[in-house]
């Protein structure tokens, strides 16, 4: 079964020859292949190259069309630093409070900032893995993006003290993320996954992303499905047990869950709601653990969404850059090995 | 709406106070600063100033109480940054309102070195930690971000600090962490205690990071270096 059609199967509680396993690989991916972080991050093409080669190399179900963190708030306008070897960051949000949030121009995904690497990845990856491996493409949520324009206690002052404004600026970071997912499905992706780890409940009230987050990313998944995209993926890392049982009625078809999340509590909380879930591998084992236990881990969700199924093997949020290679192998071998009855 | 009011809808169904709203007294302080309530928050401590309430017991039975409570809620895991977010603004501004300047502020129990180390630049992590520790009369000395472990022991050193509190959410970090300790004993400052926390490091045993404690939140960190304080200096 090639693995496209392994979880698109999983979506939707299928049967499979096995649990798909997917590592969010993005700049490790380099590494792995004896490149450098900052390689990766300096074209698309050889980001793809990396893609592939970590693909090929470890086995897992999917390749992402992702280079960093910072490229939505780039295209717009903010400064970001650089350090080799590292992802940049945003040291200099794009915009104010006292912005006119309705009148920001919408950046164009394929002539803005670094976002036309991103498209070239998603080309370059889907034409080589054409329906057997996945290719996922990646946008930030609305409130991630907000609080990237704005800065964190900005964003989120903003949205005590002006509701209504910061409304319009989520619908703004909505429109930009909307753009830039559109385009990448059009270059190639599989579907899009939207990252919005600020509107954990870490970070903002269940009501809060009840009553503005969850209405845009409503938004961004219808439009991602009517564009054809496979299936509509949202991951907010941290701690989500109060919001992640609405995931799906926003339009969510695969939810990510953090190490921080039980997912047992999950599994009770989401009763018969068949919403595929991808989690939750401590992400920082993969540093600082050794394989025994990261296949451990790993097997112990697989058996306990063995049953339910509708289960996708993952760490809670991404592998970061510095991984020890034989940790990820040994999350991948417990996905492909799960057919051995001493496993099970 | 209040600028320093939480939308009533996005506030949490957990009552953390009895308390009612009823005339200026330090229960409704309490409540106001949980609440993040700013505005009000200053018009009941000018309300207690005026009717001859001390700063100090303003603080102890107001602000530090209202700490309390707050850390109450977040190991309830009730914790957001938004709401912790408002009650820190609100509780700055009374500490501001009622020591406008540094000179006048009670004693500090100690210093404290908060800083986010060198590669990372997210530092709301630190800026919370040190609402917190203000709030619980410590002397918070802002080590910066994205700075070198050098840096930091320096300013552990200027301001004979008891304990440095370094903030991550990234995992580059990590070893410039594990080296602050035998940087701390190499300068002659390994009583200094350190403290970790934020996304990536709190992932960490306090071994793996070669620290004394590591904190979920903001909030165990203050509290462990409440125990601290207790356990060396008497402190009650």
């Amino acid at each position: 079964m090639e693995s496209v059609e392994r979880v698109r199967r999983t979506m939707a509680f299928m049967p499979c020859d096995r649990p798909p396993v997917i590592a969010q690989v993005f700049a490790h991916a380099a590494l792995a292949c004896g490149r450098s972080v900052d390689e990766y991050l300096s074209s698309g093409a050889v980001a793809a190259a990396c893609q592939l080669e970590a693909q090929a190399h470890y086995q897992y179900d999917a390749v992402f069309a992702v280079l960093d963190l910072t490229l939505e708030a780039e295209a717009i306008g903010a400064k970001t630093q650089s350090r080799p070897g590292l992802y940049p960051a945003v040291i200099q949000p794009p915009c104010s409070p006292d912005d006119d949030f309705a009148r920001l121009t919408i950046p164009n995904p394929r002539t803005a900032g670094r976002l036309p690497m991103v498209l070239e990845m998603a080309r370059r990856l889907r034409g080589a893995c054409r329906d057997r491996s996945l290719v996922v493409g990646l946008v930030q949520g609305p409130m991630t993006l907000a609080v990237q324009f704005l800065g964190m206690e900005k964003a989120l002052l903003l949205a005590t003290d002006d509701p209504e404004r910061f409304t319009k600026l989520l619908d703004y970071a909505a429109g930009v993320g909307m753009a830039f997912g559109l385009a990448q499905l059009e270059a190639g992706a599989h579907l899009v996954l939207v990252f919005d780890p600020a509107a954990s409940s870490e970070v903002v009230p269940p009501g809060l992303f009840r009553e503005m987050i969850g209405p845009r990313l409503a938004r961004l998944f219808a439009a991602f499905t009517q564009a054809g995209g496979m299936g509509n993926w949202l991951h907010i890392s941290g701690r989500t047990d109060a919001i992640l049982p609405r995931y799906a009625a926003l339009g969510a078809n695969i939810a990510n869950f953090d190490y921080c999340v039980d997912p047992r509590k999950l599994l009770t909380s989401l009763g018969s709601e068949r919403l595929c879930l991808d989690g939750n591998v401590k992400p920082l084992s993969f540093v600082v653990d050794t394989p025994p236990d990261i296949e451990r881990e790993s097997v112990q969700l697989l058996r306990l969404f063995d049953r339910r199924g509708g289960f996708i093997l993952s760490p809670g949020c991404e592998i970061p850059p510095e991984s020890r290679e034989a940790n990820v192998a040994a999350m991948v071998r417990a996905a492909l090995d799960w057919k051995r009855p001493d496993l099970r | 709406m209040n600028a320093g009011a939480a939308p009533a809808q996005f506030q949490s169904p957990v009552n953390l106070m009895e308390t009612k709203k009823t005339a200026p007294n330090l229960d409704s302080l309490v409540q106001a600063l949980i609440e993040g309530e700013r505005d009000e928050s200053l018009a009941i401590v000018a309300a207690l100033v005026s009717g001859g309430m001390p700063s100090l017991d303003i603080i102890t039975g107001g602000i530090e109480r209202a700490m309390a409570a707050l850390d109450r809620k977040c190991t309830a895991e009730q914790f957001n940054l938004l709401e912790i977010m408002l009650a820190g603004r609100a509780v700055m501004a009374v500490i501001r309102h009622l020591f406008p300047t540094d000179a006048a502020l009670p004693t500090a129990r100690a210093s404290v070195v908060v800083a986010v180390m060198e590669g990372d630049i997210h530092d709301i992590g630190k800026a919370i930690l040190k609402i917190l520790l203000a709030g619980n009369r410590f002397r918070v000395v802002d080590g910066g971000k994205d700075v070198s472990v050098t840096t930091v022991i320096d300013a552990a050193a200027q301001s004979g600090a008891s304990a440095i509190c370094v903030s991550g959410l990234i995992s580059s970090v990590i070893p410039q962490v594990r080296a602050l300790r035998p940087a701390l004993f190499h300068a002659g400052l390994g009583h200094v205690r350190v403290l970790a926390g934020g996304a990536a490091l709190k992932q960490c045993t306090a071994a793996a990071l070669n620290v004394d404690y590591v904190g979920q939140t903001a909030f165990d960190a203050v509290a462990y270096l409440n125990q601290v304080m207790e356990a060396c200096h008497g402190e009650r």
